[in-house]
């Protein structure tokens, strides 16, 4: 099961770890992590060097600024990436969540609008679907676009999104019909952040990246920014689910702070260590099994599920042992001109919560696999 | 007397006292000048009631734990079993723990998550075969606070040829971890009440999030592993297996917090939740101690 990858690809690997470890880099990576509390860093040169060379979004078409290579050496670049330490969220939200949605499910007016910006790392985009009263029941969602002449208009108020401040349009779920069936009538719009009628706030959190809550207060939007069909939202996402449930970012996330808790940890804890070795190399196993999926263009509900709850709880318990194994050094914040690992464990703890959430949370996997695997009454 | 002080923390008190050492980040609210009045106030109210002569002193850092007081007194305490004779009123004293040279008269030494080191009047050094009684505010202790994941009051402290007040043996951890332990099992259970509260009243799905038996049985697990831990830290023999009672109920208080985030999703991520804190205080208490050598 341990991924094969072709000497194209170990060699395209190199290339990524020689870039990614230039002296340069590491030093924007380092900063990246000490900005001052209430900022943070959006994209960085290092996205836009990746960026330049096609790799950002590499399994992209030419056209649209990657490489039209495949998603193996979009999993490549990262996994890499993580490894290396650079904040993803506003990779993952602006390419592999949005871009990759529109690459799926957009016109090629839409296309050749929002991509070339995303793959150069000159443009980001976020997600605005949770709301303050809607989470895990998505289907439930109030925010209403309603017909205005030829487009509509957005009404209602999104939670818990992140990056708002650095991206230039989102993705947003909006109902456009009611019915029986509360899924059916969810429609995906791109819309515009910085624009009249929307008011975007921060919304504090323990974590690196804020929060932010989203005012929609009637903004207009046309037709045309519709992603996929009106009243089939639901369509939309399944169809890109599956990339953002691989579980990688997880797996590497684990394997980037287990590395450092290896180096760090005190005598006495290698029979720890090893079982936790155990586990994230079971995760990364997971996560590759659902990019080979994807690359064979069968993905697999069910490979999700149990990538995204095994890697995501690894990744977690990994963090929660690196307090327990290090003690208070593992507290020390990458701000602090003491901390160890440039504060690796402290990020990674107080990330760690979010993991298991976001992406579809633990229980929603687990009852999933219940339900769909062993066939257990729901 | 723990019932006397039980009723100090309630009322209008208690959301204060649980962000009396939380240091807000960027998110603006209150300053630190307002946390460290409450600081004040509350060790007024706390050595006033007799806080620092409670025959019930497990009892009494249980109570502290459940509203995730922050300040000096668990370690003034300790200090106090130290330095029996020492003359310290109703001063706080900072357990300061890290290898030290001293001479007769001085001591030198650096040491690391130092609590309230800059509000304290006295510093306990230990780690070694002896302790040092130190007074603070002497121009040869350096301070410098720590940036970590608690947020809180935590101090790298340097004493050079700083002049010592007494000397003593080494200290006798065993009734310290069992006072820290009693904290995690009342800051255990406050957050296991926050979570069970927020299950009864987040909906979704048409219902409360509780009533999934995924989440109540969990929450019910927990329930009966925080009452055991409470048994464990006042049992009489609790001083002789402190260590490991101590291990388990950091290990409880963890996977407690843990949890609580998960079940408040992404809401308990919030600066303004107690989630969170809890989650950061229990990450923090869990190490506060020097774990046992071997
Ligand atoms: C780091 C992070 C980043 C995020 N980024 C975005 C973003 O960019 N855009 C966006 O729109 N949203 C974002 N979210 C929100 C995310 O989508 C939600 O957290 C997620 O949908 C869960 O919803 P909730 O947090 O409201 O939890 P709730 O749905 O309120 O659930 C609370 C708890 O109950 C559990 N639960 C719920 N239903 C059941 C059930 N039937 N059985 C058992 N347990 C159940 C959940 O698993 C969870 O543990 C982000 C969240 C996090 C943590």
């Amino acid at each position: 099961m341990t991924p094969v990858f072709t000497p194209e690809q170990e060699g395209f690997r190199e290339k990524v770890c020689a870039l990614l470890c230039e002296d340069v880099v590491r030093a924007e990576i380092a900063q990246s992590r000490r900005t001052p509390y209430g900022e943070e860093s959006g994209l960085l040169d290092v996205h836009r060097r990746l960026g330049k060379l096609g790799w950002l979004a590499i399994n992209w078409p030419e056209r649209y600024g990657g490489s039209g290579a495949t998603i193996v050496e979009k999993a490549i670049v990262t996994e890499e990436m993580i490894r290396h330490g650079i904040p993803e969220n506003v990779h993952s939200l602006g390419v592999d969540i949005v871009g990759n949605a529109i690459n799926l499910m957009g016109t090629d007016e839409q296309k050749e609008r929002y991509l070339p910006g995303l793959a150069r790392g000159e443009t980001t985009a976020n997600v605005l679907f949770s709301e303050p009263d809607v989470g895990s029941d998505l289907g439930s969602l109030a925010t209403r676009a309603e017909p205005d002449g030829d487009g509509y208009r957005l009404t209602g108020r999104k939670i818990y999104n992140m990056k708002a401040q650095h991206s230039d349009f989102a993705l947003c779920a909006a109902r456009t019909s009611t019915g029986p069936v509360n899924y059916a009538g969810i429609t995906l719009f791109l819309v515009p952040l910085h624009t009249l009628g929307t008011v975007i706030e921060p919304v504090w959190n323990l974590s690196e990246e804020r929060f932010d809550l989203i005012t929609l207060d009637g903004i207009r939007i046309g037709r045309e920014d519709v992603l996929g069909e009106v009243d089939d939202g639901w369509q939309v996402l399944n169809r890109v689910l599956p990339f953002e449930r691989t579980g990688l970012d997880h797996s590497a996330k684990a394997e980037r702070t287990l590395a450092a808790l290896r180096e760090h940890a005190p005598p006495g804890s290698a029979e720890r260590l090893e079982r936790l070795e155990t586990r994230v190399r079971a995760a990364r196993l997971l996560a590759w099994r659902c990019i080979a999926n994807l690359h064979e263009g069968k993905p697999d509900e069910i490979h999700s599920a149990t990538a995204k709850w095994y890697t995501s709880e690894t990744a977690k318990e990994v963090s929660v042992a690196a307090v327990e194994l290090l003690g208070p050094q593992a507290l020390l914040d990458a701000r602090d001109p003491d901390a160890i690992a440039d504060g690796v464990f402290d990020a990674a703890f107080r990330e760690a919560p979010g993991l298991t959430l976001a992406q579809g949370s633990s229980e929603i996997m687990l009852y999933f696999v219940a339900t769909s695997k062993l066939g257990l009454p729901s | 007397m723990t019932t006397t002080i039980a009723e100090f923390f309630e009322g209008d008190l208690a959301p204060l006292v649980r962000r009396m050492a939380d240091r807000p980040r960027g998110e603006g609210g209150d300053t630190d000048d307002d946390r460290r009045e409450t600081r004040a106030m509350v060790w007024e109210g706390l050595t006033g009631l007799g806080a620092l002569d409670d025959d019930d002193a497990v009892g009494l850092a249980e109570l502290l734990g459940s509203v995730l007081y922050q300040g000096p007194l668990l370690d003034t305490l300790t200090a106090r079993e130290l330095f029996p004779d020492a003359d310290l009123g109703h001063a706080p004293v900072a357990l300061a723990a890290g290898s030290y040279s001293g001479q007769d008269e001085t001591i030198t030494a650096r040491c690391d998550f130092v609590g309230f080191a800059d509000e304290v009047e006295h510093f306990a050094v230990v780690g070694g075969d002896r302790s040092a009684l130190v007074r603070a505010g002497h121009p040869s202790i350096t301070t410098r606070r720590h940036e970590e994941t608690g947020r809180g009051e935590l101090y790298r402290v340097d004493f050079t040829d700083t002049p010592v007040t007494t000397w003593a043996g080494p200290v006798d951890w065993e009734p310290a971890r069992v006072r820290q332990a009693a904290y995690l099992v009342g800051l255990a259970q406050a957050a296991l009440d926050h979570a069970v509260g927020y299950a009864k009243t987040r909906r979704q799905f048409g219902r409360a999030i509780g009533a999934n038996q995924a989440l109540s049985f969990r929450l019910a697990e927990l329930s009966m592993r925080v009452d055991a831990a409470r048994l464990l830290v006042h049992d009489r023999d609790a001083a002789a297996h402190a260590a490991g009672t101590l291990a388990e109920v950091a290990d409880l208080a963890r996977t407690v917090t843990v949890q609580t985030m998960q079940i408040h999703g992404a809401a308990g991520m919030r600066s303004d939740d107690d989630a969170q804190l809890y989650y950061r205080r229990a990450a923090a208490e869990s190490v506060r101690l020097p774990q046992p050598r071997g």
